[in-house]
Parts: C-alpha cells; sequence; structure tokens
C-alpha cells in the first residue's frame, strides 16, 4: 500500500463529488429546457487492494481504495415515451379534425339568424305574402329577392368551404414539410451518435434532442421506433433510431415503410400524391400506401388528409369530410331546383304566360350545384313572371304560391324524381336538418375525443416528467449532498496531509 | 413513490386553469346570448330540434299575418253585402208601395228615379273595390265584375275561389261568388221593375217583381250567412294561431334559451372555483428549497 493512498483516494473523492455537483448544476440550468432529462452521476468503488494475485500482500483484508464514476446517466423511461407517443398521436388527429369541424360549423352558421335555415324560412314568408297579395309588385320583388338571397347563401356556403378546403391542402403541403425536415434532423442526430458512441460515451443531450424531435414527428404521424446499437456502446447507450410508419395499432405497416434507418444513416421523405379532388395515396422510399388505408392511422396529417378529401377504397370516388359536405349541399341546391321549377313551371305568371325556370345555373345546360345556383335573370328583371296563380287568366290567383311554399316541407316521396341523397319522407327542410345534425354529432365526437386525447396525454406526460423531469428541490438535496461529501473528501485530504507532515517533518527528530 | 416536480406542478396548474377558464367562458357566452347552444356541436339535438322550432315560429307568424289579409276581404264583403241587403230592401218597400198607390204618375216617377240610383249603388257595391282589387269578381281581382252596356248591367260570371292559408295544408275561401248575389238575373229583374214603373210594361207584373226580390233578398242573406259562417271559422283559426304562437315560442324557448338563475348560478360557482385555483396555484409555485436554504 502505497503512503501517499490516501491522497489519490481523497483527489479522485474530491473529483467525483465536483462532477456531482457539475451535474447537478446542469440540471438545475435546464429545469426548464423542452425534453430535457435529468442526468445522475452514479459513483461506484474503485478496485479494492489487494487484487488477487499470486505475490498479493497479506493483510487481514481487502481495503476500499475510493470511488469513480461508472456512468452520467438521464433518467427516462423508454415504455413512457411509446405511450406518449401514441396518445400524441391521437391526440394530434383530434385535435385537428376537431379544428377543422368547428370552423365547418361557423361557416354554416346554425342556429342563427344568418343560416340557410333562416334564409329559407324568409323565402317561405315572401311566398306566402305574395299568396295573399298575388298581384301586388312589391310582393313579387321580395319573393325574387330572397329566392336570390336563398342562392346567394348556398353559393357562399359552396364557395366558403371550397376556400377551406384549399387551405386544408395547403396545411397538408406545411405539415409534410415539417415532417420531413423532423425526418432529416432525427437522422443528422442518429450521425452524431453513431459517431461519439464508439468511443465509449453516452450522448445523453443528444438523446433527449433525438427524443424531442421524435415526439413532435408522432403528433403529424404515427410512427414505430426502435433502437440499435451504434456497435461498440456502453450499455447504457441508447444507440441509434429506427422509425417506420405504423398502422393505428402501432404495428409496422407491411411491407415496411421506414421513415429513418439508423443502421444505414438514411431517411426517407414522405410524400403525398393528390389532385384537387383529393388524396390518392401516400409514398414512402418507392412504398405507396392507399390513402383510405393510411387515414385510419391517427396523427395530424391522417385528419387533414381526412377532411380534405381522399380516394375511397377499391373505387374512383373521393370522399372526406370538407368534399362531403359540398356533394350534400350541392344535392340540396339541386332538388330545391328542380322542385321548385316543377312547381313554378305548373303555375302562371301575372300576364298568363306559363311558369318558367326559377332557380337556373349560372351557365345554360349545367347541373344545378350549390356553387352555381342563381334566380333566373328574367325573373330578377321582371318579379311579375313568377308564377303565382294556378290559372292563367286571373291577377288574384295566388294558390301556386301556396304550392311554392309547399316545396320545402313536402317529403321526397311526393316527387317523380329519383335522388339516391334524399331518404323516401324527407323534406328539403328535414334533408337540411339532417346536414347540421350530422355535422354537429361529428364536431361533437372530435370536440370530446380531442378532449379525452388531450387528458390521456397529458396524465402520461405526467408520468413522464415523473421520471425525467428535473425537481429542484431534490437538486437542491442533492447538492448539498455532494457538497458537505465534497467537503468531507477535503478534510480527509487535508487529515493525510497532517499525517504526512507528522511523519516528514516530525519524525527522527527526538532529542533535538 | 411518484416524484413530483416544479414542471409537473406547473404544467398542471395550468392546465386545469385553462379549463376553469374555458367554463367560465361557455357561461359567459351562455349569458350574454341567452342560448344554451351556439353551435351544433354544442348539442346537436338540441340544434336541429332549433331549426325546426323556428320554421315553425315562423310558419305561425306568418300565417298569422295571412289572417289579417282574410279579415280584409271577408268584412269588406260583409259590409257590401249588408249594404246590398238594405239596397234590396228599399227596392222591395218602393215596390210595394208603388203597388199600393197605382194612379199617381209623379209619385211612381219618383220611385222609378228612387230605383234607378238604388241599381246604380248596387252596381258599385258589386264593383266593390278594396286594395285594387275586386272583391266580387272571384280571383279575377283586376277586372269590374259589373259593366254597364247600352242595354243594363252585363254581369261576369267568374266562380273562382280566393284561397289562402293559415295553417300546413288549411286553405281558405275567403271571397263570396258574385253568381251568388251580383247576377244577371237581379238587373234583369230591377230593369224590368223599372220599366213597369215608366209605364213600359204592364203593372199587372208588380206582384211578380216582388216575389223576385224576395228571391234575391234571401240569396244575398244565404250568401252572407255562408261568409258569415266562414268568418266564424275564421275567428277559430286565429284563436288556435294565438295560442299556437305562444305555445311554438314556449317550445323553442325552452329547447335552446338557458335558465338564467342556472347560468348565474353556474357561473357564479366557476369564479369562486377559478379564484380558488389561482390562490392555490400561487402558493403551489411559490416556494422550493431554495427559499429555506441559507
Amino acid at each position: 500500500m502505497s503512503t501517499f493512498h490516501g491522497l489519490e483516494m481523497a483527489r479522485q473523492a474530491l473529483f467525483a463529488q465536483q462532477s456531482a455537483l457539475y451535474t447537478t448544476g446542469h440540471n438545475i440550468s435546464n429545469a426548464n429546457t423542452d425534453g430535457y432529462s435529468r442526468q445522475r452521476v452514479n459513483f461506484e468503488t474503485t478496485s479494492p487492494f489487494p487484487a488477487a494475485s499470486r505475490n498479493r500482500p497479506h493483510i487481514p483484508g481487502q481495503m476500499g481504495t475510493g470511488v469513480q464514476i461508472d456512468t452520467v446517466q438521464r433518467l427516462r423511461d423508454r415504455f413512457l415515451d411509446m405511450q406518449y407517443r401514441a396518445e400524441n398521436s391521437k391526440a394530434g388527429y383530434w385535435d385537428t379534425k376537431n379544428k377543422a369541424l368547428g370552423r365547418l360549423e361557423t361557416v354554416l352558421n346554425e342556429p342563427s339568424k344568418s343560416g340557410l335555415s333562416h334564409t329559407m324560412d324568409q323565402f317561405w314568408e315572401s311566398l306566402q305574402t305574395l299568396s295573399v297579395n298575388p298581384d301586388n309588385t312589391g310582393a313579387r320583388s321580395v319573393v325574387s329577392g330572397r329566392g336570390e338571397a336563398v342562392a346567394d347563401t348556398l353559393n357562399y356556403l359552396s364557395k366558403t368551404i371550397q376556400a377551406q378546403r384549399a387551405e386544408q391542402e395547403s396545411q397538408i403541403d406545411v405539415t409534410v414539410k415539417k415532417a420531413n425536415s423532423l425526418l432529416h434532423q432525427i437522422n443528422e442526430i442518429n450521425g452524431k451518435i453513431n459517431a461519439i458512441e464508439p468511443h465509449g460515451y453516452v450522448a445523453n443531450d443528444l438523446y433527449d434532442d433525438r427524443d424531442r424531435l421524435i415526439d413532435e414527428l408522432s403528433e403529424i404521424v404515427n410512427i414505430h421506433v426502435t433502437h440499435e446499437s451504434s456497435g461498440e456502446a456502453p450499455a447504457s447507450a441508447d444507440g441509434v433510431v429506427t422509425i417506420k410508419l405504423a398502422d393505428s395499432k402501432g404495428t409496422p405497416f407491411d411491407p415496411e415503410r421506414v421513415l429513418v434507418n439508423g443502421q444505414a444513416g438514411e431517411y426517407n421523405n414522405i410524400s403525398v400524391h393528390k389532385t384537387n379532388e383529393g388524396v390518392s395515396s401516400i409514398e414512402v422510399d418507392g412504398e405507396t400506401i392507399e390513402a383510405s388505408q393510411f387515414i385510419d392511422t391517427l396523427g395530424s396529417l391522417s385528419a387533414l388528409i381526412e377532411t380534405y378529401g381522399y380516394e375511397k377504397e377499391n373505387s374512383e370516388d373521393f370522399v372526406g369530410v370538407l368534399p362531403d359536405m359540398l356533394e350534400q349541399l350541392d344535392n340540396l341546391a339541386a332538388e330545391l331546383a328542380y322542385r321548385f321549377n316543377e312547381v313554378h313551371k305548373d303555375g302562371f305568371a301575372l300576364d298568363g304566360s306559363a311558369g318558367i325556370d326559377f332557380f337556373v345555373p349560372n351557365e345554360e345546360g349545367a347541373t344545378i350545384t350549390a356553387e352555381n345556383i342563381r334566380v333566373h335573370q328574367q325573373i330578377i328583371d321582371h318579379p311579375d313572371l313568377i308564377a303565382a296563380s294556378e290559372t292563367m287568366d286571373f291577377d288574384g290567383d295566388g294558390k301556386n304560391a301556396i304550392n311554392l311554399g309547399h316545396v320545402f316541407d313536402r317529403p321526397f316521396a311526393d316527387w317523380d324524381k329519383e335522388s339516391s341523397a334524399f331518404e323516401e319522407n324527407q323534406s328539403i327542410d328535414a334533408f337540411y336538418e339532417s346536414i347540421i345534425g350530422n355535422l354537429g354529432v361529428d364536431a361533437q365526437e372530435a370536440k370530446r375525443m380531442y378532449d379525452n386525447t388531450e387528458i390521456l396525454r397529458s396524465q402520461v406526460s405526467n408520468q413522464r416528467l415523473s421520471v425525467s423531469a428535473v425537481s429542484l428541490d431534490e437538486e437542491m438535496s442533492n447538492m448539498i449532498q455532494f457538497q458537505h461529501a465534497y467537503n468531507a473528501a477535503a478534510r480527509s485530504m487535508t487529515t493525510i496531509d497532517e499525517m504526512l507532515d507528522k511523519i516528514i517533518n516530525g519524525m527522527g527528530i527526538v532529542g533535538r | 413513490m411518484m416524484r413530483v416536480t416544479q414542471g409537473m406542478l406547473t404544467g398542471n396548474m395550468l392546465r386545469n386553469l385553462m379549463t376553469s377558464q374555458q367554463k367560465m367562458g361557455t357561461y359567459l357566452e351562455q349569458l350574454t346570448t341567452g342560448k344554451k347552444i351556439n353551435r351544433p356541436s354544442d348539442d346537436p339535438v338540441i340544434a336541429m330540434k332549433g331549426m325546426g322550432y323556428r320554421t315553425q315560429v315562423a310558419e305561425v307568424e306568418q300565417y298569422k299575418r295571412n289572417i289579417g289579409e282574410i279579415h280584409n276581404w271577408m268584412d269588406n264583403s260583409d259590409a257590401a253585402l249588408d249594404q246590398t241587403t238594405q239596397a234590396l230592401q228599399r227596392i222591395r218597400e218602393l215596390t210595394i208601395k208603388a203597388s199600393n198607390s197605382p194612379n199617381d204618375k209623379d209619385e211612381l216617377e219618383s220611385i222609378q228615379k228612387e230605383v234607378v240610383q238604388l241599381e246604380e249603388h248596387l252596381m258599385e257595391l258589386g264593383n266593390t273595390n278594396v286594395n285594387g282589387k275586386h272583391i266580387f269578381n272571384g280571383a279575377n281581382t283586376k277586372e269590374r265584375p259589373i259593366k254597364g252596356t247600352e242595354d243594363g248591367y252585363e254581369v261576369s260570371t267568374d266562380n273562382s275561389d280566393v284561397i289562402i292559408e293559415v295553417g300546413n295544408g288549411t286553405r281558405i275561401k275567403v271571397n263570396v261568388n258574385p253568381e251568388d248575389v251580383f247576377t244577371n238575373q237581379l238587373f234583369d229583374d230591377i230593369a224590368e221593375l223599372k220599366a213597369i214603373l215608366s209605364g213600359e210594361a204592364d203593372r199587372s207584373e208588380l206582384d211578380g217583381r216582388i216575389e223576385a226580390l224576395d228571391h234575391h233578398i234571401n240569396d244575398t242573406i244565404n250568401a252572407r250567412s255562408d261568409l258569415g259562417a266562414r268568418m266564424n271559422r275564421i275567428e277559430l283559426v286565429e284563436d288556435r294561431l294565438d295560442e299556437q304562437i305562444v305555445i311554438a315560442k314556449k317550445t323553442m324557448s325552452e329547447n335552446e334559451d338557458i335558465d338564467f338563475e342556472e347560468a348565474i348560478t353556474n357561473l357564479i360557482t366557476q369564479e369562486s372555483l377559478h379564484r380558488a385555483a389561482l390562490s392555490a396555484g400561487s402558493r403551489i409555485i411559490q416556494p422550493s428549497l431554495v427559499d429555506f436554504l441559507r
């Protein structure tokens, strides 16, 4: 045993406690850093003396030789990460869907005094007033004006929803761009980790960065993450990650769509194939996923695609929240125009001429949709052409105006036209009510699911924080602990110093 | 033991405060709009029902307005028929007078003059115009039903109904058929009476004239009682509509309007909860071990 062994032991202790103090300082500094996991210095004893060997000195027992740092470990539970990311995908999906449906509700603005429902009610009122005063030019102008209001409202709804759809499209582009940028960054960090781990380091802060980026990615798409060793790395190293697109259950698609390949150090961009009609497929590394399959996977991207429109499975049709709403409104406009025109043509105008089409498309020959429906220009110019009478000659006959009013509440079965959109006993009013009702139910569900997933996400997040977040109280008590240990080590060094002083300067001077 | 860190406490507190704030927002919105819901997703059932109820209220109010127009038609018709009856009674009296004083030429002449005036009055009554509409010409309201010709008066025979709706599917005829009152026969009969009075025809016909006049008076009274029956019905319908307006508005209000007491209580409760959360938050966040170390 060396004379100076005690000094070396104290030095090592000082060094170890100092490192622990610095790490505590690092923790305190990063108490508010996003994605930071607290770090801990794991101490271990140095090899005791003597070691097993043939010519070991014979002393009563093995003697401890002091402390050394084993690892600087970051405290994190990979299982909680997995849970968090799964919840994050769900929350991302419902958040985006909730926002889109909320906006759609604002556009349709029911129930209110400015929605389509109220406009149709006012149109009906004007028709009733006309039926009472069929020869009154004022009443006629009101009918044509309120008819225009109905057409305008339909035009407005259609155009606003189309604009929302265009916005949704650019949001898809932005989101995909963000996802690809995240993939690029994750891949970069993978590369750095791959370079540093074989030297025996554990790159705690790089892991934190990477985990934060993966968290962000999981909000956009549902992913499956695996960790692989980077080679000659220490046991506590995280290694490189490989990320694959996952389905709603969290298992990777078959064949695999690899987003980041940790072993090869590569990443693959996500690209979305879309037309004006909607999204047909998502491509990663040459492998495509049908859009209809992708929208089940959760994540904000799938919600965006579902809202924007996507190709139905095994069909050429495009469906989606906004395209469906547009189609419903088109059906409503077409059906309203058809029924109203049929009744209108049965009647007679003030001058005895037969009724003409009341609602027309803005281009002749086109099918009437919510976007192009409008009141016939001739009727706007000459409200006398409104066919309020059932008979040809009489000005005071307003019976056809009554019939026109009933266009809104007569059930579908009364008409010969075959329309797949309307149910047997559905009137125009009831059809629109059901559109709003369905939207309300969908939006309510999205809101509820968003609230639920948000709570779940915050719960998992709390669990994760419980493991990884910095507690200042804890750090303060650690600091005191390490400080005392440091002080004690210094004292131990002083003691040994005094001991040596005794030996060197105080010995062999007896009788001097 | 679960570790609890400052970050978790702060995060949780912020989240809870936000939820609480959100609830306050909802109650405030309810109070300022007076409605339980402001978008369909708040409660799809209330929203859907609400749209239906609004339509119903609009309908009933419109039917109520239609009733006003019906009164206009019927009251004017009734007044005209009342005057018609009086005019016919007067003609009948004059005819009786003429038959009772056979030889006084002057008197016959003055009677004849009055009859001419009364005939013109009847014509005017038949041509009664309300708000630009001739009410005794069926749906052909623009044309005068009775026109003067060289031979006397000619009455058109438009008997089409003028219909006004007072309920979904309830259509009521509001006019009086001109053929029931102002007929060609009426004016022919008066023309004959005038001929007798002016001595152009035999006076022995006078008794027949009285009979004819009785017949017309009866027709008029019948038409009037028919109208009266319909007016009674309209009054019943009006009463019902008045009730319906109240019921429809009440249903609509019960469906979507807030109970103010409840909403205010909710808001105040939420407010005190929010205060409590805030003060608790200020306590939780402040102290850490740092505060107690030298």
